[in-house]
């Protein structure tokens, strides 16, 4: 076990003033500090290139950082590999392209990891396994590939995926973007529900309509900062920046 | 051109150029007979691919066909180690270590310009010679039981000759895994990136991100160039013969010093080479079209 850092017992996470810059000294985020809470379902939007697919992807070291801290249940997600391995078991990702493992079929895609790094025996991941599929209402497609998968289906099929580790926080980076737009509404009921169920999360997403009614909070970001953030109905309802007010008028 | 556009039909043209290969095929042998005054005698080479022995009546492998079966071992055995290099060093080429991409891309380069026959050399003097005597490898197969003794024949060469063998397969393994090391860094990096961010995010180490995901990926990319180089290695073990390793070629030298029937000799030696390329090559071209049907 890591050494725990003392933090707002209350934040699962928490980030102070990071930067990333990409090569070419483009600054991807700037000085960004935010927490968020146990049971939070914290929206990021923005425009493309603002940085939030960004910001989402340092929460569990898929970038590095080079600048400031982030803690995640009170684990420094540093230099240390011990620290890294141990926040990405507790931490589940959903992508834009799914991702599934097209060589395996979907009870493989959610048993892996389980067997591989929780240890679990054969039965006891094909019980979570067929439990989540039931779940998300795909269970008929167990023995299915990827492939055979419509794209809803496959993104249901990763959201079950990252689930079976029984994270503590949820990112999702903007699963429903690469989506047929007949399918978009069974994957954001599957998201709802998952926030109905008290499940942390931390969601990039275009989808504004999901945006309000889910989120307890939102968080405006553009040209790598977070401009503006607040509880959702007052969010749409009053924004305060013209930024923000510029970008609402736009898609809303 | 159009796909479909190519119609199988026998023009005009392919007759002449048929018949023109056939005229080409006769007036060199004849030449060869007239000028060279070789007397063609073909009967002599079906006791080297099978014979009868004398003692038992049964029917047994001719010397070049034993040759042959060594070729396939041999390649076989540099096969499976340049397999071994190859994932090795395919992964050393792409990961984050500077010093690692370095100590792969020397050796890649190191073998790539290097005449095998001179690798075989050194493999041969160095580790034939003294590092199979010195770990005492020589006088343990030599003093095994004859169980043993039995197995490594069948699946490596007589005991004798273990030595040789095991220079050569080395030699092999370590020349055409630099080859196999280029297959498995381009299969790798034709697996997209979001299969191994994926598996990160689910918190595979890094060695099951590549046995599970990643690897199993790129052989499916990679299959037919690993069947290619597969063929290669068989082509290539002809060199070996020069460290007396009894392959196909080794017993092609053999048998002409001993026959003089060089012509004979040689073009039965370039067809049992073909028949075993072109055979696996077929079978490749069978297995890759079934898994692409597959699809997965």
């Amino acid at each position: 076990m890591s050494r725990r850092i003392p933090v707002e017992p209350d934040h699962i996470i928490s980030v102070r003033g990071i930067t990333k810059n990409y090569p070419g000294g483009i600054q991807a985020i700037r000085e960004i500090t935010m927490d968020v809470h146990r049971r939070e379902v914290v929206c990021v939007i923005g425009p493309s290139g603002s940085g939030k697919s960004t910001f989402l992807r340092c929460l569990n070291g898929l970038e590095q950082i080079d600048a400031g801290t982030i803690i995640v249940d009170g684990i420094p997600l540093d230099g240390n590999r011990r620290h890294r391995d141990e926040i990405r078991r507790e931490v589940g990702m959903v992508f834009q392209s799914f991702n599934l493992f097209p060589h395996m079929t979907v009870r493989r895609n959610i048993c892996l990891a389980q067997k591989r790094v929780r240890g679990k025996s054969d039965e006891e991941a094909f019980a979570v396994t067929h439990a989540l599929l039931r779940r998300v209402g795909i269970e008929e497609k167990t023995d299915a590939f990827p492939s055979q998968l419509s794209g809803g289906q496959q993104q249901r099929v990763a959201i079950a995926r990252a689930l079976a580790m029984n994270p503590k926080v949820m990112l999702f980076d903007e699963a429903t973007s690469a989506l047929d737009p007949e399918m978009i509404g069974e994957v954001l009921a599957v998201m709802r529900d998952l926030a109905l169920e008290g499940m942390t999360m931390v969601v990039v997403t275009h989808e504004m309509g999901f945006a309000r009614e889910v989120a307890d909070r939102i968080v405006f970001m553009d040209e790598g900062v977070i401009v503006e953030e607040g509880e959702a109905d007052e969010f749409f309802d009053a924004p305060r920046e013209e930024r923000t007010k510029a970008f609402l008028s736009k898609i809303l | 051109m159009i796909p479909g556009s190519h119609k199988r039909r026998f023009t005009l043209l392919d007759a002449v150029l048929i018949a023109a290969m056939i005229a080409a095929v006769i007036l060199l042998a004849r030449r060869i007979r007239d000028d060279l005054v070789y007397q063609w005698q073909w009967s002599v080479i079906p006791q080297y691919l099978v014979r009868r022995q004398a003692s038992t009546g049964r029917l047994v492998a001719g010397v070049l066909v034993q040759g042959l079966l060594m070729t396939l071992r041999l390649a076989f055995w540099s096969a499976v180690g340049a397999l071994l290099i190859g994932v090795g060093v395919g992964i050393l080429r792409i990961t984050k270590s500077r010093s690692a991409r370095a100590i792969g891309r020397v050796y890649v380069e190191l073998m790539r310009n290097t005449p095998p026959l001179v690798l075989v050399f050194i493999f041969f003097f160095f580790i034939g010679n003294q590092v199979t005597t010195a770990l005492g490898i020589d006088s343990w197969v030599r003093n095994a039981p004859e169980g043993t003794r039995q197995t490594i024949t069948l699946l490596f060469s007589p005991p004798a000759r273990f030595a040789e063998f095991l220079s050569a397969t080395m030699t092999l393994a370590v020349y055409e895994g630099a080859y196999m090391a280029e297959i498995i860094r381009a299969g790798i990096q034709s697996v997209e990136k979001g299969q191994t961010e994926a598996a990160y995010a689910v918190g595979l180490t890094r060695s099951d991100q590549y046995r599970f995901v990643i690897l199993p990926q790129a052989v499916r990319t990679i299959s037919p160039a690993l069947a290619g180089q597969f063929i290669s290695t068989i082509k290539d073990s002809a060199i070996v013969a020069v460290i007396s390793v009894q392959e196909l070629t080794f017993r092609g030298l053999e048998l002409m010093s001993a026959t003089f029937r060089t012509f004979e000799i040689w073009i039965t030696v370039t067809v049992l080479y073909f028949i075993l390329t072109g055979g696996l090559s077929a079978a490749a071209r069978i297995v890759e079209r079934r898994m692409r049907v597959r699809g997965h």
